[in-house]
């Protein structure tokens, strides 16, 4: 097989980095070589971020290049939008119902974006929008959030599911893995 | 898997060190190296220390070496510019304990304020400079920068970059082997750097530096794959060698290992078996500079860009345009229509009110580094200048001398926070202290080193109920100096923060204002929400201006207007919003409820 391209994206403080590294470490225990990046540093504070993992027989940039993304996994809408330039024609979009207003929608300088998943759509992409919170929610912890959104991705890639529960079961803090586990599944159904 | 792990090259400098018997390991943090010191801190054969700064970690890890431990310091690129005092005369000395210096450059100012090259400072001072270009070559390169080190006598650049700093891949694992420490054996003539001593290692330098071409022009570590007949042979190291390999060209490809000193014999030898030679490289023209001043015809700068991160696609349109892809490279744009998100300060962050009561003062302000540098940007715009670590306080003088000369006095402001005042902030803190001119400095003691991560300062200790150990009153350092006019606040309380600042602007002479809250990020606020009362509200806006992320402005249905709306789910309970609303519309919510 070649090389599986995905792109992380979601704002500062949303909890990015852990979910770029339950999806390398998944891919690793899988067997395959894998190369992550992801831009940390100044823009933790409420700021544009973004992670990529590429698995496959073998992988040489970590970044994605351009055009080359299979699956966009979006933390939050907007942010969802600011890497098409990434995306193959048709990519998977799994888009969380989630919108976060940056500074300049705060004070009101610009626009919040209307419809962006009809958008996306549109654009030809194969759009999975999920309400990640509600989902986190009835599984009995909101900060499951995230999980809820690798369970969807976990239905695209090649990795079994007892790799995918391994992994979340030494990457989350002890005391949350069964409630991590349960909205897993639960995004899954 | 066996004995592989998925490490970040950051990880992966700590491990290499860790193996191959390092003992002494120093940083200040900055992104993008800051995870080395981090993750040395679980090797307990280490002792990793955070350091005010660079240029005192660079000193304590030449100590480290001169008493025979091998050493490892770890900055960001800007970090060596104030160690370069001690640096540029280290490098002098036969190096007694293994030296690793590891520099991590931003190129493309991810977390930076400026994209300077850090291999410049191999040929300035005479080291070596190593460029891996993965996790796996990472910890591989630590383990030779260590041998090189002790083998030529000699520190050794280990230079990164952001992306590979945090990138993630498998790593072999190997155990640690112990290196032995001789313990310090005086030897004023090695490690005393005056003249006449300083003179003779001009020559060692020279004489080290030329054994090292040598061995880089013997060694393997430098790979060539060759391409049966291509015409063009590429020279790249570091992370731009993986984005070639993505791009595919028919075209020879020398990886280098180590960029400085070059092999140069080795690459005249080979370049005349090919017609271009074309070398690619992020930032500045370092490896093609040195080709052509041997008079090999190689080129670089004129098809890649001088600045930002070198990416797939940008190498691939640089090599269609020397003419080595064939195909022209299709590159999708940016979607430049959708609004920016620039990082803020936290919900909660104590920055928030001071920064407010600045504009509506419509102060100058002299600001510094660190997170309230984010008061340059909207809605606050209040600092009017950034440029490094410290600055703030040497320049607010520079700028009133000038303006009283010119007969143009007015108040200005200097702003600092605690981890920055005690990494270069205190020297001109001295030459402040006997200022007449009306200077107001700020110092926001956040007890955190907040933008890379919340590490300690000297300040966190009184905030460690009984865990700290140790903790430095910067008050207490400023009466040290003789200045009088102190006074220590808490700036959650808006109003009284508000008198005391613009009162401390009308007065004469230095005066300095102390904000005590604690970062909102390390030392988390957990009160009840506040939520607007729409009863209340008259969509003022004044709430708006404080700019917190929980607040926006809504459209409720039945009301013309649009009103103010609190996200209860990222609003922490500061109460800096209710407190400047003027018609009392922000209530905070009861303890149940939250």
């Amino acid at each position: 097989m070649g090389t599986t391209n995905i792109l992380i994206a979601g704002v500062g403080g949303q909890g990015l980095v852990l979910s770029t590294r339950i999806i390398s470490y998944a891919a690793f225990k899988e067997g395959f070589d894998i190369k992550s990046g992801d831009v940390i540093g100044l823009s933790q504070r409420g700021g544009t971020v973004w992670g990529s993992v590429r698995f496959g027989k073998e992988v040489h940039s970590p970044i994605i290049p351009n055009g080359e993304a299979d699956i966009l996994l979006g933390l939050e809408e907007l942010e969802s939008l600011r890497w098409l330039h990434l995306m193959r024609k048709n990519a998977h979009i799994i888009i969380n119902k989630q919108n976060i207003f940056p500074n300049r929608v705060l004070i009101e300088k610009e626009e919040y974006p209307k419809d962006i998943v009809a958008d996306l759509k549109s654009k030809g992409f194969q759009v999975d929008s999920v309400d990640a919170r509600e989902i986190a929610r009835t599984a009995g912890n909101v900060k499951t959030e995230n999980i809820v959104l690798l369970g969807r991705l976990s239905k695209l890639l090649p990795i079994k599911y007892e790799t995918w529960i391994e992994t979340i079961k030494e990457n989350v803090p002890a005391k949350t893995v069964d409630i991590n586990i349960i909205a897993f599944n639960k995004s899954r159904e | 898997m066996g004995n592989t792990e998925l490490m970040t090259g950051n990880e992966a400098v700590s491990r290499g060190f860790w193996e191959n018997g390092g003992i002494f390991a120093a940083s200040y943090p900055g992104s993008p190296t800051v995870e080395i010191l981090e993750s040395m801190k679980k090797y307990s054969e280490i002792e990793a220390r955070w350091a005010p700064n660079e240029k005192v970690a660079l000193e304590m890890s030449i100590g480290a070496s001169m008493a025979g431990g091998r050493t490892m310091v770890s900055m960001k690129h800007v970090g060596i510019n104030i160690a370069a005092d001690p640096f540029m005369t280290f490098t002098q000395i036969r190096t007694k304990g293994g030296f690793v210096l590891v520099i991590g450059d931003d190129p493309g100012l991810n977390s930076s304020q400026n994209e300077q090259d850090s291999r410049f400072w191999g040929k300035f001072a005479n080291i070596p400079v190593l460029e891996p270009s993965n996790p796996q070559e990472i910890k591989d390169y630590t383990k030779l920068a260590l041998n090189l080190s002790e083998e030529f006598g000699t520190p050794v650049l280990l230079k990164l970059t952001t992306t590979l700093c945090h990138g993630r891949a498998p790593v072999q694992l190997g155990e640690r082997t112990e290196a032995v420490v001789e313990g310090f054996v005086e030897d004023q003539g090695r490690f005393c750097m005056l003249p006449p001593y300083a003179n003779k290692q001009q020559y060692f330098m020279q004489e080290r530096i030329q054994k090292l071409r040598e061995y880089n022009n013997s060694t393997s570590i430098n790979a060539l794959t060759e391409k049966a007949d291509a015409d063009t042979l590429i020279i790249t190291s570091g992370v731009s060698y993986q984005y070639l390999l993505e791009t595919q060209p028919n075209a020879s490809i020398l990886k280098l290992a180590m960029v400085y000193p070059l092999p140069i014999e080795k690459i005249q030898e080979l370049s005349s078996k090919y017609k271009k030679i074309i070398v690619v490289e992020e930032l500045m023209p370092f490896i093609e500079e040195i080709l052509k001043a041997n008079g090999i015809k190689a080129e670089g700068k004129r098809f890649f860009p001088f600045t930002g991160e070198l990416t797939t696609e940008i190498i691939r349109k640089g090599l269609y345009e020397a003419g080595i892809l064939e195909e022209k490279p299709v590159i999708n744009e940016k979607n430049i229509q959708i609004p920016p998100r620039t990082p803020m300060l936290c919900a909660g962050c104590p920055h928030r009110p001071v920064f407010h009561i600045l504009k509506k003062a419509k102060a100058v302000v002299m600001g510094d580094i660190g997170c309230y540098s984010l008061g340059i940007l909207e809605p606050f715009e209040v600092l009017k200048t950034n440029i490094s670590m410290g600055a703030s306080l040497g320049m607010v003088q520079g700028v009133a001398s000038t303006l009283r000369k010119a007969g143009k006095s007015e108040p200005l402001v200097a702003m600092i926070g605690d981890g920055t005042f005690f990494h270069s902030g205190m020297t001109g803190m001295v030459e402040l202290s006997k200022t007449k001119d009306n200077i107001t400095v700020i110092v926001m003691d956040n007890r955190t080193t907040a933008m890379t991560g919340g590490q300690f300062t000297p300040t966190t200790g009184e905030y460690l109920e009984g865990k700290g150990d140790h903790t430095i009153s910067i008050k207490g350092i400023l009466e040290a100096f003789g200045i009088k006019d102190i006074t220590v606040l808490d700036q959650f309380k808006y109003k009284e923060t508000k008198e005391t600042m613009l009162a401390a602007m009308k007065r004469e002479g230095l005066s300095i204002i102390i904000t005590t809250r604690p970062c909102a990020l390390n030392f988390k606020i957990k009160e009840p929400y506040f939520y607007v009362d729409q009863e209340i509200c008259i969509s003022c806006r004044s709430c708006i201006g404080v700019n917190c992320p929980p607040i926006s402005m809504k459209q409720y249905e039945g009301k013309d207007k649009k009103n103010s709306y609190i996200n209860p789910d990222m609003c922490v309970g500061c109460s800096v919003c209710s407190q400047v609303c003027p018609v009392g519309a922000i209530k905070r919510s009861q303890k149940e409820e939250a």
